[in-house]
Formats: C-alpha cells, sequence, structure tokens
C-alpha cells in the first residue's frame, strides 16, 4: 500500500505525465468529427478505428519514461536493492499508470461514443473494453520502454508494435459485434484473458531486463 | 566477532575488460573497509556487487545481515519535481523520530517546502544522506559519499560514521576524499 501511494504521488505531482497523454487523446477525439463531413452516416464506423488508434498512441506517450525518469534518478536502484520483488514493484507502476491515464481515458472514450453515436447502451459496452485495452497496451509498452530504457523509446515502441497488432485485429471485431447487434462478451473475455496472461508475465520479464539494465 | 561480509576470489569484467581478479576480503560488525583505486579500477563495480545490483564473473560472496543494506550511490534517488517533504516521505523517513534533528544539523529544516530542482547539489546530496542517516541496516554501502559535501558536513558524516562502527554495524566505502574513520583499505590496482 505504501509502495502504491508513493507512486501515486510521484505521478500525480509530475502532470506532464498523466495530463498530457489525456489532452492528447481529447485533442484527436476532438479533431475527428471536425475533418470530416459531421452528417456523413459512416461517421460511427470510422470513429472506432479513431478510437482504437488513438487510445493506442496515447498509451505509448504515457509510457514513455515510465522507467526512465526512475533509472536516471537512481530510484530503481534503490528499488531494486530494497523490494525483493521487483516485478510487484512493476505491477503497482503499472497499475497507478492506468489509474490516472488508462481509466480516464477509458471514460472519455465511452463519452466521445455516445457523443457521435447518441448511444448509451454501446457507450457503456465501450467502457470495459477500453478498460481492458488501455491494460493491456500500457503493459505491452512499458514491456518495450524497459528493452530500449538506455537506447530511447523509439525502439522499443518497435519491437513492441507486432505485439499490439493482434489484439487490434480483436477490437475490429469487437467493433463489428456491437454493430451488428451480436453479443461481444466473447471479445471481452478474450480481452480479459490476454490480460490476464500479460498481468502475471510481463512485470516479471520486464523486471529481468530492467535488473540487466542496473548492471 | 561476527562476519557481516566474505568475499573469496572475486573477479568481475566488463566485455573484455578485467576490472579485478581474485579479490578476497572480509568485514566483521563494527569494521569499515576504504576501497581505493584510480578512475575505472571498478570501485563502484564491486559496491554494486556487495549490494546485489550486479553479478561478479566469479567468485563468492557470503552476506551475513538480517536487515535491507543502506546503499548510497552516486544517484541521489530524488523526484526533482517534488519538494523536500514529499521527497522524504518517499524516501520512508518522513516520520522517523531523529528526522528533525538531522535537518536541523545539515542546514534543511527551512527548505521543507522547496522544490529539490531549486536546490544546490550540496544541498540534494545531504536530502539523499538522511536516508543514511535515519538507516537501520547491519551493511552501509557509500560510494564517493563526500562529493558536493561543504567540511561541515563531510564532519558530521564522518561523527555518524564512527557512531555507527561502535553501535556494530558494518561500513563499507569508496572514497577520493580522505574521511577520518578507523577503516582497512582495499586497494583495487593491485587486486
Amino acid at each position: 500500500m505504501k509502495l502504491l501511494k508513493f507512486e501515486l504521488l510521484k505521478l500525480r505531482k509530475k502532470s506532464r505525465g498523466w495530463l498530457g497523454p489525456i489532452l492528447v487523446f481529447v485533442l484527436i477525439m476532438t479533431a475527428f468529427p471536425l475533418t470530416v463531413e459531421i452528417l456523413n452516416k459512416d461517421i460511427d464506423q470510422s470513429f472506432f478505428s479513431v478510437l482504437w488508434i488513438a487510445t493506442l498512441l496515447v498509451m505509448m506517450l504515457a509510457t514513455e519514461d515510465i522507467f526512465l525518469e526512475d533509472f536516471n534518478d537512481g530510484t530503481l536502484e534503490q528499488m531494486a536493492i530494497k523490494h525483493n520483488s521487483l516485478s510487484g514493484v512493476i505491477t503497482i507502476k503499472i497499475f497507478v499508470y492506468w489509474l490516472l491515464i488508462g481509466l480516464p481515458i477509458s471514460l472519455l472514450g465511452a463519452l466521445y461514443g455516445f457523443g457521435i453515436t447518441s448511444s448509451a447502451d454501446l457507450a457503456i459496452q465501450l467502457i470495459p473494453i477500453l478498460m481492458i485495452t488501455t491494460y493491456i497496451f500500457l503493459n505491452v509498452f512499458s514491456f518495450g520502454n524497459a528493452l530500449s530504457l538506455t537506447k530511447g523509446s523509439i525502439l522499443g515502441i518497435l519491437i513492441t508494435m507486432p505485439l499490439v497488432l493482434p489484439l487490434l485485429v480483436v477490437l475490429g471485431k469487437v467493433v463489428i459485434a456491437i454493430n451488428l447487434g451480436m453479443n461481444f462478451l466473447g471479445f471481452l473475455f478474450l480481452l480479459l484473458g490476454i490480460l490476464s496472461i500479460i498481468i502475471l508475465v510481463l512485470p516479471i520479464i520486464i523486471s529481468f531486463v530492467i535488473k540487466a539494465h542496473l548492471e | 566477532m561476527k562476519k557481516i561480509l566474505v568475499a573469496e576470489n572475486l573477479s568481475y569484467k566488463i566485455n573484455d575488460t578485467k576490472l579485478f581478479q581474485n579479490l578476497s576480503f572480509s568485514l566483521n560488525e563494527g569494521a569499515a573497509i576504504h576501497i581505493l583505486g584510480s578512475n575505472g579500477s571498478g570501485k563502484t563495480s564491486l559496491l554494486k556487487i556487495i549490494s546485489g545490483l550486479t553479478k561478479q564473473t566469479k567468485g563468492k560472496i557470503e552476506k551475513n545481515y538480517n536487515k535491507d543494506i543502506c546503499f548510497i550511490g552516486h544517484k541521489n534517488a530524488l523526484k526533482q519535481y517534488l519538494t523536500v517533504e514529499d521527497n522524504l516521505s518517499l524516501l520512508e523517513i518522513e516520520a522517523h523520530g531523529n528526522l528533525k534533528s538531522f535537518l536541523q544539523l545539515l542546514g534543511l529544516e527551512k527548505l521543507l517546502d522547496v522544490m529539490v530542482a531549486n536546490l544546490s547539489y550540496g544541498q540534494q546530496k545531504k536530502l539523499a544522506l538522511l536516508r543514511l542517516f535515519l538507516n537501520d541496516s547491519d551493511l552501509l554501502v557509500l560510494d564517493e559519499p563526500c562529493v558536493g559535501l561543504d567540511k561541515k558536513s563531510q564532519d558530521i558524516l564522518c561523527t555518524f560514521l564512527s557512531d555507527q562502527l561502535i553501535a556494530k554495524k558494518a561500513l563499507i566505502f569508496s572514497s577520493h576524499i580522505s574521511l577520518d574513520i578507523s577503516a582497512e583499505v582495499l586497494q583495487l590496482d593491485k587486486a
């Protein structure tokens, strides 16, 4: 609980870290309807594509210095010495990022969904999908950033991008299911399954990568 | 006398550069080791091996202490965008009984609301050293602890470390600035 409190304090006080990605998301989602014909009946079709891509980009942006700052100022060194489970520290860190960035974006995404489609049902369905998706993206991009900790974040993004592409395919199927009024719960459970594996496995891998960097 | 640390035939190399080879030493409770050596001789690497941050290439190291190591490295582990008070909370020493007296001793008591980014390097170093002053570890591992400190703060540090040795704690440190502490010298260039 102490660690959770500390990580929350750190991210909360660094407004650039959490407010920046949220503002970029708002900017993209607000700019999108302005750039297309507002009366276009197909606007809600392309809305989902923009929503997933905006979420992907913003999560990428949010994790840009998730470990870099702690690595540069020596905090990671202290954490590695003090805490037996560095993977636990990483899990908490990613959770805090999700809490302050992923969760607001999920709610905002649903709000924009309601604004574009005027469907409250769709907006409600979007919330759990976005909550799970943002958490998966945060974990995957954190892994990429850990890999390229001392080499700039671009390399990490290039390495992890193939990992998120299958997820985008699943999200595309979710949209089709929602639009056709089909049951999308199967996809939701699929996303939950992916998330469960990622939550268990990636923090452990990230902790090994970070330890290698600390050496 | 309890042995806190026993190193046998430690070797370490980075890529193909051998930093030290077959280094053996032991550290008893209440004793100190001062690691000396030129730049790049492996002082920081040895301290990181002792702290568990780095693995030695060869040899073994036995550790015999109950609590966490207190490691003060080159990096201060301070958040520049937070106030001194917030950083004390991150260092988990905000509620320590002796905090106020050490803050006064180091001249930091009136800087609690100041952002760390606005402190001088020396003041930041003193803030980082509070983690050492308020620690509860059996083994203190310090990498150049005097860098950036004024003479008064260096004296405070020496007095504190001497007191820790009397309290049966073990100390291993590297420093190019001479410290008035009774310590065995470990010369890395000759290792």
